[in-house]
């Protein structure tokens, strides 16, 4: 909310700059954003008026003016501008000014005749477009003609005033206005604060309640609805000083009448509606629930499609306004207008909010019945108003105002003590100093012994329990007095859940391996999922679907990591990375059932990505791109990690794998995860050319293994024997199965095995393969001889012979 | 013979002398002391001498020998130390070559920052605690003081899933969690961190960000124990010359509400660009638990209060770093993520 500090000063004496003042509003918890100064950079510019122009003899659009701007001479400027005429009072630029812009004027010379100074534009002084009537915003700023000569431009239109942007709580209706702001800077300033004066004239005779006539319909939506009429309305601008205080403000000013309710509004937090009284129906105004497909043409010349939820204005016959959000055109005040229906009422806010958003409609108005507005005061709005066009001679006011307000507003009456309110804040105030600040916010004390019997003012419809209470007195008497100390409670012991101890041990062990971590929106787009190919049935393909995303983008949540992290990997791709080696440990979400009726699975799942270099290019390394037994090797190495032990790797179909390089790793029976070559179709999907590697593994069934007590075992006592054995298979013999066979065969002193090579090629028959084998042997008990592990070489080698047709290689 | 000895020793000191490697000083050793040496020859040619005379000859004979082995080692150890040294030589690398590596992979800064957080926080004996991400209305908000026409649920914050169901917009759910889990009124202190969701995306907002939330809850918690508590932690996480400030505010579940400035830790609080030429930085939301909330979830506010908080783990990471730009954390862009150690 935007404040004039000048406006303030008709209600506070403020002797502070307005910096200090927005330091001081800002520490009792009105966050002032920041301090404007309108006319910034404007020095010097005077009100002058055009006493003669003519044309430039050389040029079809120059026009030279003489122009009285109070020094006492007749000045020559030439102006381009179209819009000027002789008598008009205008902003004049003289030699020597400053513009908002930086320019300072000099004396110039165009097409052969000079000019002392320049005759300026609104946008030239600095004032927002949006703020002046569509005639203003083009051309030299035309001043009203009773303005003074040789004045600073900035006094005439307000650039000289300060303005505070308040960037109010959504508790703190009540200074959503300058009067409730007034109540706040004197309150910080200890200084005492002067209302408004609401008294109305009545001149006019009759009798309101005679002449019009209100019925609530829907109370449950208008808790009061207040009406006063006034005849004899004469449409004029309003006075410079009003329309100084609105643009300070943000509001453009209108005509008389609008800007006397907007000035209340902005002055008293009540919005206001004027209605021509002669064009509403019957003189009644009715408040109901709008009717299904009901129509409304709105003042911004828009049809509107009204539905129950909306609070609509109507007189006796049809709709003829928005209560709170807009009103009609057929019932604007216009320049024909004799009487006029002043409203102010207390509409629900939660109802104006989803009104205007449905209608795209927000408006100073529909953001204060947003947060509330105080019940009280729709009278006080109602007189002033009427004080002000009365004083302004723009109308005369009847007798009374109409009315309904079936609830009566009652006030919370809070009991608290001191001692509670100052356990709460941590502080020992005397209980007389917190009389005294609820005091001063014009709060009712009643003292009884310890007790202090509270009753907030009726704009303080947010102070309902005692804690309410003691914030009003820990922020006056100051969060800064508020000492600093430690709670005292029993010890105890900091920790976390063991599913994210496993948590960090993986991405420790993750970034050991040399990935990168990489954390992604949980959100995917659904194709994500027909890029994988994953087949119509495939429970991932049951997602939980967001009603309101940002985009297609971020429609349904993950039920795999996969796409997340490839699209990361095509992204570092793109960017030139030799190397993408990512991972991170997110959640995935399993529904039970859809649409959702229950909360769904989170799961924690590890995803891993590899594509191309396998190390940094270095003089070092050979030149080798990542392949499968690289993620092989980071799951044997994070299983060992963690301590899991007796898991296998099983073939898989997964759509997205390369079926000749990929494995499920089961667990306990249960298949926790997979790994292996990305299908190159679905790499392609993901705009990746490159061999990529993926692994899943799912947390949670590793939590038990990773949180046993590694247990000792003793060391051996005597040296081992190593020996090498080289066999030729047929090439579909896997390691595993002739391993299996040298361990059968390889009695209780074989006590380690290892392949160290694996070869195809010339030196062995097509169709075979060569692998190396280094076995240690070792006995607990003694040192073996070479005779003794001969002969277990010997019935090796025999049973590796006869099992795969296999011979030792030389 | 003793002259003929003599003669010998000198002659095999001054060869020994001239030795210039290992291998010649082998020949010299075989030509001297061998088994076909001079000194064997007269070893053995001992039988011809005289009776008396042979112990003298046998003397001298080893003393000659016992002089060249010494100075034979002498030579060799000299020898060796050159030849070592030679081959040291000829063994040097360029020492500007760069070192064997292999990729090291790094941590995503807001995992490196919530890890701080979590380590400030357990240091100080309170429990981490997780909740879900996909939450139902009550616990987002109705258990938080958030009726239901509250602005904060607006339809333009929240992510719903269904009427019920919504992506959590904050981790303070884990707030009334946790309090009905536990016996009424027995104390807390926990904080939970998490992912959370709002439904704004800009230069300046990511539809994902990372919050982490902090309940403590005893029979006498003020607001001066929520003061020293969140001045030990942006102490720690910023540095002990870091100060702090509370500021009246509003949130639902707080009363009264405060929000934690501190001094800015970009210009040390003489004002820049970062802190709005105020010298402050607001880092946290927090206040007193609004006894509506303890109520709603079994507690008695008449006998437990304390304070919660809540703070954005990006914000804290982007002001740890100097990173400008929230969205660098989501794009995942290696040359980022390579730079925090």
């Amino acid at each position: 909310m935007l404040a004039s500090i000048a406006w303030l000063k008709n209600y506070v004496d403020i002797d502070v700059t307005p910096e200090v003042l927005a330091e001081k509003l800002t520490r009792v918890g009105l966050e002032v954003e920041s301090v404007l100064h309108l006319g910034e950079g404007l020095e010097g510019v005077l009100t002058g008026r055009v006493t003669t122009i003519e044309r430039h003899p050389n040029s079809d659009h120059l026009w030279i003016c003489q122009m009285d701007y109070g020094s006492g001479e007749i000045v020559q400027i030439l102006t381009g501008a179209q819009n000027v005429h002789q008598g008009d009072m205008v902003p004049v630029a003289v030699v020597g000014s400053h513009l908002p812009s930086g320019m300072k004027l000099k004396k110039a010379k165009m097409r052969g005749l000079d000019s002392f100074g320049m005759l300026c534009s609104a946008e030239e002084l600095g004032i927002d477009a949006k703020l002046l009537l569509p005639e203003q915003r083009s051309g030299i700023f035309i001043l009203p003609e009773d303005t003074p000569i040789g004045v600073d431009i900035k006094q005439v239109l307000g650039l000289d005033d300060v303005v505070l942007d308040i960037d109010l709580t959504s508790n703190r209706a009540d200074c959503f206005s300058i009067v409730g702001l007034a109540r706040e800077a004197a309150v910080v300033l200890g200084k005492e604060l002067h209302l408004p004066a609401l008294d109305v004239a009545e001149a006019a005779g009759g009798d309101a309640a005679a002449m019009a006539r209100i019925e609530v319909q829907a109370p449950e939506l208008c808790s009061r609805f207040a009406v006063r009429v006034l005849p004899n309305i004469k449409i004029a601008p309003s006075p410079e000083w009003m329309q100084k205080a609105l643009r300070a403000c943000g509001m453009r000013p209108i005509s008389n009448v609008v800007d006397v309710t907007n000035y209340v509004m902005l002055e008293l937090g009540q919005p206001m509606h004027a209605y021509d009284y002669d064009q509403v129906g019957e003189h009644t105004l009715i408040v109901r629930r709008g009717a299904v497909g009901e129509k409304l043409v709105t003042l911004d010349e828009q049809k509107r499609t009204l539905d129950p939820s909306m609070i609509t204005i109507s007189d006796a016959t049809h709709a003829i306004g928005l209560g709170g959000v807009m009103g009609g055109l057929e019932t604007e005040v216009t320049d024909a207008t004799h009487t006029v229906m002043l409203e102010a009422a207390s509409f629900d806010g939660p109802s104006i909010r989803r009104t205007s958003k449905a209608l795209g409609l927000r408006s100073e108005a529909s953001g204060r019945f947003e947060r509330g507005v105080d019940i009280v005061l729709c009278h006080n709005a109602l007189n002033r108003a009427a004080h002000l066009l009365e004083e302004m001679g723009a109308c005369q006011t009847v007798h009374g105002i109409v009315e309904s307000y079936p609830m009566p507003y009652k006030q919370a009456v809070i009991t608290v003590t001191a001692q509670a309110m100052n356990e709460r804040i941590g502080i020992d105030i005397p209980q007389a100093e917190m009389v005294a600040i609820l005091r001063s916010l014009q709060f009712e004390v009643v003292e009884q012994g310890d007790e202090m019997i509270v009753t907030a003012p009726s704009w303080r419809n947010d102070v309902t329990c005692d804690a309410d209470i003691s914030e009003e007195i820990a922020r006056i008497h100051s969060y800064d007095k508020i000492a600093s100390h430690l709670p005292i409670m029993p010890l105890a012991q900091g920790r976390q859940e063991v599913i994210e101890d496993v948590k960090d041990t993986v991405e420790d062990y993750m970034t050991a391996e040399g990935l990168n971590e990489v954390m992604t929106y949980t959100f995917i787009h659904p194709n994500s999922l027909d890029k994988l190919a994953l087949a119509p049935e495939d429970a991932r393909r049951r997602a939980i679907e967001i009603m309101n995303p940002i985009s297609d983008e971020f429609k349904v949540m993950r039920t795999t990591m996969l796409p997340s992290l490839l699209a990361t990997a095509a992204y570092n791709l793109a960017h030139q990375a030799e190397s993408v080696k990512i991972f991170e440990v997110g959640k995935v979400f399993l529904p039970k059932s859809l649409p959702l009726t229950d909360f769904p699975e989170e799961k924690r799942v590890l995803c891993a990505v590899l594509s191309g270099r396998r190390n940094e290019l270095n003089w070092t390394e050979d030149k080798a791109e990542v392949d499968f037994y690289d993620m092989k090797g980071i799951v044997e190495g994070l299983l060992d990690k963690l301590q899991v032990q007796g898991y296998t790797l099983t073939t898989i179909a997964e759509p997205y794998l390369h079926p000749g390089k990929s494995c499920a790793i089961v667990y306990n029976d249960q298949t926790i995860g997979y790994f292996g070559q990305l299908h190159p179709t679905i790499a392609g999907n993901f705009t990746i050319d490159n061999d990529v590697y993926v692994l899943e593994l799912e947390l949670a069934p590793l939590q038990e293994a990773a949180t046993q007590v590694p247990h000792y075992q003793a060391l051996p006592k005597f040296p081992t024997t190593s020996r090498d054995i080289a066999v030729v298979v047929p090439e579909d013999v896997t390691m595993r199965e002739l391993e299996q066979v040298i361990l059968e065969h390889g009695t209780k002193l074989l006590s380690n095995i290892r392949v160290f090579d694996l070869y195809t090629g010339k030196q062995v028959a097509t169709g075979s393969k060569s692998m190396a084998f280094n076995l240690t042997f070792q006995a607990q008990e003694k040192t073996l001889t070479d005779q003794e592990v001969d002969v277990i070489i010997k019935n090796i080698v025999e049973a590796v012979g006869t099992t795969f047709a296999a011979k030792l290689r030389d | 013979m003793k002259e003929k000895l003599m003669a010998l020793q000198e002659q095999a000191l001054a060869e020994l002398k001239k030795t210039k490697t290992l291998d010649a000083l082998q020949d010299l050793k075989v030509k001297y002391l061998g088994k076909k040496g001079p000194l064997t020859e007269i070893l053995r040619g001992m039988g011809s001498l005289p009776a008396e005379e042979r112990p003298k000859v046998g003397q001298i004979v080893n003393e000659v020998k016992g002089v060249l082995s010494q100075t034979m080692e002498d030579v060799s150890a000299i020898l060796s130390r050159e030849a070592l040294k030679a081959k040291m030589a000829s063994e040097k690398v360029d020492i500007t070559m760069p070192g064997r590596t292999h990729l090291k992979g790094h941590l995503h800064p807001v995992t490196l920052t919530m890890r701080e957080i979590k380590k400030i926080f357990m240091r100080m004996g309170f429990e981490v605690i997780e909740g879900p991400e996909i939450e139902n209305d009550y616990y987002n908000f109705e258990a938080l003081n958030l009726p239901k026409d509250h602005p904060a649920r607006d339809m333009q914050d929240t992510f719903y899933i269904t009427d019920e169901y919504l992506l959590r917009t904050q981790t303070s759910p884990i707030q009334a969690r946790t309090m009905q889990s536990r016996e009424p009124n027995s104390p807390i202190r926990m904080i939970a961190p998490g992912t959370v969701y709002r439904n704004d995306y800009d230069a300046t907002h990511s539809p994902m960000f990372h919050q982490v939330e902090g309940l403590v809850l005893g029979e006498d918690v003020s607001l001066a124990d929520l003061k020293g508590t969140l001045e030990t932690f942006c102490k720690e996480m910023f540095g002990e010359s870091v100060e702090i400030r509370l500021r009246p505010s509003y949130f639902p579940f707080t009363e009264p509400s405060a929000e934690i400035d501190i001094s800015c830790v970009i210009c040390g609080g003489k004002g820049c660009r970062v802190c709005k030429n105020s010298g402050w930085l607001e880092i946290l939301g927090s206040g007193e638990v609004h006894p509506h909330v303890l109520e709603m979830s079994g507690y008695d506010p008449k006998r437990v209060k304390g304070y919660a908080f809540g703070m954005g783990v990006e914000r804290i990471a982007m002001l740890k770093y100097g990173i400008d730009d929230l969205r660098l954390f989501f794009e995942n862009d290696l040359r980022f993520i390579r730079q925090f150690k």
